[in-house]
């Protein structure tokens, strides 16, 4: 018994210290940083002096403010816009890249490539696509329209370049879930007489769920905390409060600009607890729905 | 098997959402964008016996200049180095503050008016009486008052800027040869009213894709293809020198840093005079074009696109460097005050935090002196803010045939005077984009104004 005991000590102790540096990464990278800033959050501190502690009035300044409530608007927008074009997108790239037709492998290479490119350097070079004089997008179509600084297009323009960047990230995901789809029930359904419509729909969607839950939430909390590409094209404008200027471009704002670290972090924080809050929803909505591996 | 798939996979989301949104401060510290210079670093300590000094700005020409300097000041003190570290304007005021606040900033580092009083406030730099014990007559009187903070002086004059508009003789020669006579002595007025020649020069010189001109029936607003002017969101080039040129006011001034542009009626008049020049007459370009591109009209006047464009001494290289015309400097228009410029300098503040008090009051004193900020003149880069090394700059563009008398009298001329004590970006944020809505054309000029000055004055506490 005591051997026993003794065995399994050991082999925690071995797993804990195989977990360590893991462990550490995630304490220093992770835990501390999200610490610091709830800590901050209660404070009134611009940076440059020290500090002072101010209790809730962060949370209350944050919440009652009306340019934050529009930048949760401007968020929410952005979302509807990037979110199901760039799904329906992927995974209709990701039904043909699975079609293994010739060249398909140069052509997955090709449609992930925009998601390895820094954002902030496709913001820019976007920005001169896009330019009212001078830009290539104009030139082509051959008049003059003034796309990021319309209150009507900036948006979209901007959810435009998040699409073309995340679509090729989407369906590679998408290739992966497809891939792992067995042939063997799709089969049985055709046998049954069911179209290639039907075998998708009912068959190869519902198998599917688990990688749409995982790109549904990865690219909600993405789409939440977008920020480079707003901040190379149009720096959160036009207007005031800006079309564009969307929840983190306002912690920056509040942050960086304003030297409000305080009303940042109390932001950051309640940014985190709705996310986390959205993603146990989805969590919630998928479990009941999600078929995973049937073999089993 | 599903169970402990989805245990894991709810975790593993926990954590990334809880992670990601928490990391989102650090990840959109302006230290991911920050574009360091050549010498990077913010190196304090030495090796060996020889002390290493670290030096930020954002000017790369000046950079050069002061790497020369820097060479000169080690062959007199071989014990110490001097490394530069270029932070771009775009990411300086940004990046400041957080490494001041994280004790990573230089030792020394460059300042404007706007800026310098919070890290005077904080105890972040030293005061020039306190580390040198007085302050040199040959410094230029402007930026000495400029940075004289609570009876102390926060900085070493280092360049003095002046304002002028440079003209593509050309363009004006080709249009009428005798209006290249009446650009020394363009006038403004409010509402383009008796006295104002600087419209109908402009309308004569803005030319459509069509080559009808602004003054000709059918003249296509919306598609130019020579500018007659750079009219935009430009402060110092700009709407800083058409306020001071009106009679008008930014701040409150007398020792209150309160904004006053929305309620002064000469500042409004000037506002509205700028943007009537953009988007009812369209003889500069559109604000789509300059709200966000600080370098479109600079970009336009090289490739030979616009007339006249006004600007100073900072860009005096730029031009002399890139435009293939005949080119000369002017005055700036004139308004019922005269002709205006900025008075705006630039000093080096030093950290409250060095290590190496000794060497940087050492280089200090260089930097300070006519032999040290003689470089900066002998580049061409910029006006020296000490006095008795003026003459070094004005040499130089001698040596180039460039008349630069227009920027030496305006040195000596009307001013208005730069932002001062503005709360770092926070009042500039707020008023920034209420005015770019303003220079498009969407906003009213005196609803807007007066809109931006209560939220910028509600941003420094007034």
């Amino acid at each position: 018994m005591t051997n026993a005991r003794g065995r399994a000590l050991r082999r925690t102790a071995v797993g804990y210290g195989l977990l360590a540096p893991s462990m550490i990464g995630i304490g220093l990278f992770l835990i501390i940083p999200v610490l610091v800033a709830i800590a901050v959050s209660f404070d009134s501190w611009n940076i440059i002096s020290p500090p002072k502690w101010l209790g809730p009035q962060n949370y209350i300044s944050v919440l009652t403010d009306p340019d934050v409530w529009h930048s949760f608007l401007v968020t929410a927008q952005y979302t509807l816009l990037v979110i199901p074009t760039q799904t329906i997108l992927g995974l209709g790239l990701a039904v043909l890249l699975s079609k293994r037709l010739p060249g398909t492998p140069v052509f997955r290479v090709i449609f992930a490539l925009p998601w390895i490119c820094a954002p902030l350097t496709l913001g820019i070079v976007w920005k001169w696509v896009f330019a009212p004089t001078g830009g290539l997008l104009n030139a082509i179509i051959g008049t003059r329209v003034e796309w990021l600084t319309d209150f009507s297009l900036a948006l979209p323009a901007v959810s435009f370049v998040s699409v073309w960047t995340q679509t090729g990230y989407v369906a590679l995901f998408y290739l992966a879930g497809l891939s792992g789809v067995p042939k063997d029930i799709q089969d049985a359904a055709r046998v049954d007489g069911a179209g290639e419509v039907g075998v998708f729909w009912r068959i190869t969607m519902p198998l599917l769920r688990p990688t749409t839950f995982f790109v549904l939430a990865t690219s909600i909390i993405s789409s939440f905390q977008v920020f480079d590409t707003v901040y190379a094209m149009t720096g959160g404008g036009p207007g005031a409060p800006g079309r564009t200027d969307v929840i983190a471009h306002r912690i920056y704002s509040l942050a960086f600009e304003q030297l409000d670290l305080g009303k940042a972090s109390a932001l950051s924080v309640i940014l985190m607890i709705g996310l986390i809050v959205l993603t146990v929803l989805q969590q919630v909505y998928f479990r009941r729905r999600i078929t995973y591996d049937v073999a089993n | 098997m599903s169970q402990p798939l989805s245990f894991n996979r709810r975790k593993a989301l926990g954590i990334l959402g809880a992670g990601s949104a928490g990391a989102l401060l650090a990840a959109c510290s302006p230290s991911q964008q920050a574009d360091q210079g050549n010498s990077g670093g913010n190196s304090t300590g030495g090796s060996g016996d020889k002390v290493t000094i670290s030096f930020r700005l954002w000017d790369d020409q000046v950079q050069k200049a002061y790497q020369k300097a820097f060479t000169e000041f080690t062959k007199q003190n071989p014990d110490i180095e001097v490394k530069t570290n270029l932070v771009p304007w775009a990411n300086y005021w940004t990046q400041l503050p957080v490494d001041v606040g994280s004790g990573a900033i230089d030792d020394l580092f460059w300042t404007n008016s706007s800026n310098f009083q919070q890290y005077a406030d904080a105890g972040k730099i030293s005061d020039v009486n306190s580390l040198l014990g007085s302050i040199d007559d040959a410094w230029v009187k402007p930026v000495v008052d400029q940075y004289t903070y609570k009876d102390k002086l926060w900085g070493i004059p280092q360049i003095a800027d002046a304002n002028g508009i440079f003209y593509n003789k050309s363009i004006i020669s080709d249009v009428d040869p005798k209006i290249i006579s009446r650009i020394g002595k363009l006038k403004w007025r409010p509402g383009a009213g008796s006295g104002d020649n600087l419209l109908s020069t402009l309308k004569m010189l803005t030319v459509d894709k069509n080559g009808k001109a602004a003054t000709d029936a059918g003249f296509d607003g919306k598609n130019i293809k020579t500018y007659g002017y750079n009219a935009a969101y430009d402060l110092q080039a700009i709407y800083f020198p058409f306020i001071g040129s009106n009679g008008g006011r930014w701040q409150q001034g007398n020792g209150s840093n309160k904004f006053v542009f929305g309620s002064d009626p000469k500042t409004v008049q000037a506002f509205e005079y700028i943007v009537d020049l953009i988007n009812k007459y369209h003889v500069a370009p559109s604000a789509a074009d300059t709200n966000d591109n600080g370098d479109f009209s600079l970009n336009q006047f090289l490739q030979g696109h616009m007339a006249i464009f006004q600007s100073g001494t900072y860009n005096l290289a730029n031009i002399s460097d890139g435009a293939k015309f005949d080119w000369a400097i002017a005055r700036n228009p004139a308004g019922t005050a005269g002709s205006f410029g900025v008075a705006s300098g630039v000093v080096v503040a030093a950290s409250a935090a060095t290590k190496n008090t000794d060497a940087v009051k050492k280089l200090l004193r260089f930097l300070g002196s006519a032999d040290g900020n003689k470089f900066i003149g002998e580049s061409g880069s910029a006006l020296p803010a000490v006095s008795t090394a003026q003459s070094s700059w004005v040499d130089f563009w001698k040596a180039k045939n460039i008349d630069v008398q227009a920027f030496v009298d305006a040195a000596n001329g009307d001013t208005i005077p730069a932002p001062l004590g503005t709360g770092g970006s926070a009042s500039s944020d707020a008023y920034d984009p209420i005015l770019k809505e303003i220079f498009l054309g969407r906003t009213p000029v005196k609803s807007g104004l007066a809109q931006a000055e209560a939220k910028a004055n509600a941003a420094i506490g007034h």
